[in-house]
Order: structure tokens, then C-alpha cells, then sequence
């Protein structure tokens, strides 16, 4: 089966006198597949996603979207992205931000009469008639899970997209991604929440300054009686410096 | 094409609903009315609606002559108000069409959306130029209705100053537009009026006194001559020049002092200043794509 996406050596850094935040990822992601990109904060997952949504470009490397480059519009046709933080233009009201939306994605009068109340509906966000600018943090990521969907993608990447949920939004979105996989759908999900990349995700690639430290699937990866939170702890800590101890202020004993 | 047209209606309607351009649109068309108003009444109390005048104790007006002095006045504050506006509503705009959506993660969104940065940057500008087009015009509509007050005559100058108002607070935000692509709004609106409103006015102005004689160098004027067509210049009716020329006829002005008083007023903008006006638009633009094309968000 043709892979929806492979990223072949992909290399990005920001200045030239940079590290490399992403070096070297490879990995491919095929229809009803759902692949978990775990690292910690500053791991170059985020700009992975982007190169692959054609946001940022690859100092080195390959990105294959659905056969083409992620530059091209019809490539991008079958892709949802839902960012971390997503934002939206401020003075538009949700079902306007989707509206919007779909007249870029090309969908028709029929199409957008059905899929934009729905959508909207499954974001919670139906009765809502505020300006985006009133949305709260939780409220822009459910319409930006919204936006993603809206074209019926082939392929869903979600950047961190419980973050800023409630735990029903978190069991919503946790739906969503078990439906679309068993419809054929590919899903690349981005997440520091480690117990929900274990329950949804087929495969996972963790990643630390930039490089993929282990990749395979689930049971690859996380051997019996251990969880993936353990794997991750011991991987990223064995690639870093370790981590500060709490501050001394904070164990000291308040004086009487 | 959809997503262009998409781009450009929403963009609309963001601009529609922002408080800064309706405070602006506002204050323009009140004080175009106030204006007006003001100046009804002061031509009553002076005339008392009969009789003559004595300007400078030289020269006797009738009602409709004072009529008339107090159009080319009312008409001549009314450029100068509709010039700021205009300037106003252009920064509003430029500083926030495309820069809202850069700094936001709204470009995220739509950029991962199937719309080539092209038809994003043309739906873009064209929100932008539409809603400055539509502010000034109806300012420029309210400001000739207000003008019927005193019976008119000056509405041909006027539309022609409505449009070299709007064409040059096209030019102006455009800049504010490609700046803002690059740094922080607020500078970029600060750099593009030093850059358009200061530095081309003044070649603009030194250039014109060269031609004028007034500067009598024949360096200055090479100089000059060349940062002319370097720098966007902005196009001029013959607004001014019909205004003065009808000032001095009332007053008793002679053909000489017309003719001396009208040599130092720029002329109208030519065939050439609106080609280049043309050519500057169109860089201007080219350079907003190019700003957003590599921009990566």
C-alpha cells in the first residue's frame, strides 16, 4: 500500500548557527494507520508536522505528501492539520471561520450545508455565536480540530490537540481518532499525553533534539510489563543531560 | 479562484466588523457635516442671506459670490480632512490585513488549507484596496452632497481629489502592508510614512521648486530629477489649481496674480505620473507576495 505520507532524512534548523531541531527523521505513514510522535519540549515534533503541511521548509531531507510536495495545494487538498495553539481570524464567528475554511477546500454548497453544522456540532461549538476573539484556549482548539476535519481528510495531523481540552473533549477527540482510522484515514498524532498515544496509536517514533531515539510499533517498542511512559522516561533521559534537581529553596523548612 | 474570492470576502467582513476603521469612518463623516454645517451658518450671519459684502474693504461680494468663497474654503479644508482620513484608514488596514494573520496562528491554519500563497496575497490586497475604496468614496460622496450646500460649481475638482486621494492611500498601504510582512506593525507604519510622506514628499516638493526656478542648481535639479522617479510620487488633480483660480476671481484678483499665484501650484498628475503611479502599485504588491510567499509560519 502507497504510503499517505514518507519523510526520508528531513533536516531543519532555524539559524545557521542553530543545532538542528529536526536531523534525520525518517518514517512513513499508510491509510488507517495511526503513528505517535512523542518527545519532550523542543524535540522538533511541531516543526516535523509543519514541514509535512508544507508551513516550514526542510533544509535537507524528502517529504512525500500523497505522492507529491507539501507545496502543492492538491497534496494539501487531503490533509486536516489541527495546530498546537491554533488561532483563527478574530472578528469571524466559528461557523464563519468553517465556512471560510471550506470555500478554500473547494467544497461545494451541498457539502458545506451538511458537514459545517455537523462540525460544529461535534466541536461543541453550535450555539456559540461570539467573535473568535471572546473563544477561550479550549474553545480555538476544538474549532481547530473542527477545521481539520471539515474536508474529510486522508490524512490528520494533530499537534498536541488535547492540551487545552477537558477530559470529555479529550474522550472526543480520542472517538474521532478511532473513527476516522477504522474509515482508512492515516492520523499522525503529536502528544505529550503518553497514555492516549498508547491507547490510539499503532506506531510511534520518540524523538529528542531533533533525532528519532527509537521508532516501531507499539509492541516494538514498549516491551511486556513496561508502559510507554517508562520507555520515553528512560530514552530521552539517556540522550540528555540530566535535568536539575528541584530548587534548594523549595525543600527548606519555613522558620516559626 | 475560489479560495481568492474566499480570502477577499472574509477579509471583508473582519474589516467590517473592526471598531478602529468604523471610529475613523465616523469621525471623517461627522466632521465632513459639522464642516459644512459651520460654514452654512457662518455664510448666513455674514450675509444675513442678502445684500453685499466687503472683503478687505476692497472688493464687494454679493450672496452668491460669498456663497461661492465659502464653497472654495469649505472645499479646501475638505481635502485637508479627507487626505488624513484616508491616510488614517489606510495604516488601519495595512497594519492589520495580513499582519493579524501572520502573528496569530492563523496563518497555520490557512496555509495548510489547498490556497497558494499567490491567490492568498491577491484576495488579500484585494479586501484591502476594496474596503479603502469604499471608506473614501462614501467620505468623497458625503463631502459633494455636503457641498450642494452652497450650490456647488467645485464638484468636478473634488471627485478628481477623491481619486488622487485614493490612489495615493493605495500606494501607502500597500508599503504598510509589505512592511508589516517583515517586522512588527506599528514600525512597519512608522517606516512607511517616514519613507512616503516625508522622504518622497520632500524630492517630490525640492524637484518641483527646481523645475519652478526657485532653486537655481543645476546639481540639485540632476539630483532631483533622478530621485523623482526613484521614489513613489503622489499624483495630484487640479483641485488646488480650481480652488485658487476661483478664490482669486472672486476677491478681484488680475490675471497676473493668478498666473503668479498658479505657478506655484504642483500641476495635475499627467499620463506619465499615473503610469508610474501604476508601476509602483504593482511593485508594491509584487513585493507583499514575495514577503508572504517565504514567509514560514
Amino acid at each position: 500500500m502507497a504510503p499517505v505520507v514518507s519523510v526520508e532524512s528531513l533536516r531543519k534548523r532555524y539559524r545557521r548557527r542553530d543545532p538542528w531541531a529536526v536531523d534525520g527523521v525518517t518514517f512513513a505513514l499508510e491509510p488507517g494507520q495511526a503513528f505517535g510522535l512523542l518527545g519532550p519540549n523542543g524535540s522538533g515534533k511541531t516543526s516535523v508536522v509543519k514541514m509535512i503541511a508544507g508551513l516550514l521548509r526542510p533544509d535537507g531531507g524528502d517529504i512525500s505528501l500523497f505522492g507529491s510536495k507539501p507545496g502543492d495545494p492538491a497534496a494539501r487538498a487531503q490533509l486536516g492539520f489541527a495546530p498546537e495553539d491554533p488561532d483563527f481570524p478574530k472578528f469571524l464567528r466559528a461557523g464563519e471561520v468553517l465556512d471560510y475554511f471550506a470555500s478554500l477546500l473547494g467544497l461545494d454548497e451541498d457539502d458545506r450545508k451538511r458537514r459545517i453544522p455537523e462540525t460544529l456540532a461535534f466541536a461543541g461549538l453550535d450555539q456559540e455565536r461570539r467573535q473568535v476573539r471572546q473563544f477561550s484556549k479550549g474553545m480555538k482548539q476544538r474549532l481547530g480540530i473542527a477545521q481539520a476535519i471539515l474536508g474529510r481528510p486522508k490524512l490528520l495531523i494533530l499537534d498536541e490537540p488535547t492540551a487545552d481540552l477537558d477530559p470529555l473533549g479529550r474522550r472526543d477527540v480520542r472517538a474521532l481518532i478511532e473513527s476516522l482510522k477504522a474509515s482508512g484515514v492515516a492520523i499522525l498524532l503529536n502528544s505529550h499525553l503518553l497514555s492516549e498515544v498508547e491507547l490510539v496509536c499503532d506506531t510511534v517514533a520518540i524523538l529528542a533534539k531533533g533525532h528519532v531515539l527509537k521508532e516501531g510499533t507499539m509492541a516494538e517498542v514498549v516491551p511486556e510489563g513496561r508502559t510507554l511512559e517508562d520507555v520515553f522516561v528512560e530514552l530521552v533521559e539517556a540522550s540528555s543531560t540530566k535535568r536539575d534537581q528541584l530548587p534548594s529553596f523549595i525543600s527548606e523548612k519555613e522558620q516559626l | 479562484m475560489n479560495g481568492t474570492v474566499a480570502v477577499a470576502r472574509y477579509t471583508l467582513l473582519e474589516l467590517s466588523r473592526r471598531r478602529i476603521l468604523l471610529v475613523f469612518f465616523l469621525v471623517g463623516a461627522g466632521g465632513i457635516v459639522l464642516l459644512g454645517i459651520f460654514l452654512k451658518i457662518a455664510n448666513t450671519l455674514t450675509t444675513g442671506g442678502s445684500g453685499s459684502q466687503s472683503l478687505n474693504g476692497a472688493t464687494s461680494l454679493d450672496p452668491a459670490q460669498m456663497s461661492q468663497l465659502l464653497e472654495a474654503v469649505f472645499v479646501t479644508y475638505l481635502l485637508g480632512a479627507l487626505g488624513i482620513f484616508a491616510l488614517l484608514i489606510a495604516f488601519a488596514i495595512g497594519m492589520t490585513t495580513i499582519y493579524h494573520d501572520l502573528e496569530s496562528g492563523t496563518a497555520v491554519s490557512l496555509f495548510s488549507k489547498p490556497i497558494s500563497r499567490l491567490a492568498y496575497t491577491i484576495g488579500k490586497i484585494s479586501a484591502a484596496v476594496a474596503a479603502l475604496v469604499l471608506v473614501v468614496g462614501v467620505l468623497g460622496i458625503e463631502a459633494l452632497l455636503a457641498m450642494l450646500l452652497f450650490g456647488g460649481g467645485l464638484e468636478s475638482a473634488l471627485t478628481a481629489e477623491v481619486l488622487a486621494v485614493v490612489a495615493n492611500t493605495v500606494v501607502v498601504m500597500l508599503i504598510v502592508l509589505a512592511l508589516s510582512t517583515w517586522m512588527n506593525n506599528i514600525i512597519a507604519a512608522v517606516v512607511a510614512f517616514i519613507y512616503y510622506d516625508v522622504v518622497s514628499s520632500l524630492v517630490v516638493t525640492i524637484h518641483n521648486l527646481t523645475h519652478q526656478g526657485v532653486i537655481d542648481n543645476g546639481f540639485l535639479r540632476a539630483v532631483f530629477d533622478v530621485l523623482y522617479w526613484v521614489v513613489p510620487h503622489q499624483l495630484t488633480s487640479s483641485a488646488t489649481g480650481d480652488i485658487a483660480r476661483t478664490e482669486i476671481q472672486l476677491t478681484g484678483g488680475t490675471a497676473a496674480d493668478a498666473s503668479q499665484a498658479l505657478a506655484t501650484i504642483p500641476p495635475a498628475s499627467g499620463a506619465g505620473d499615473i503610469l508610474w503611479w501604476a508601476l509602483v502599485v504593482l511593485v508594491f504588491s509584487s513585493l507583499v507576495y514575495l514577503a508572504v510567499r517565504r514567509r514560514q509560519v
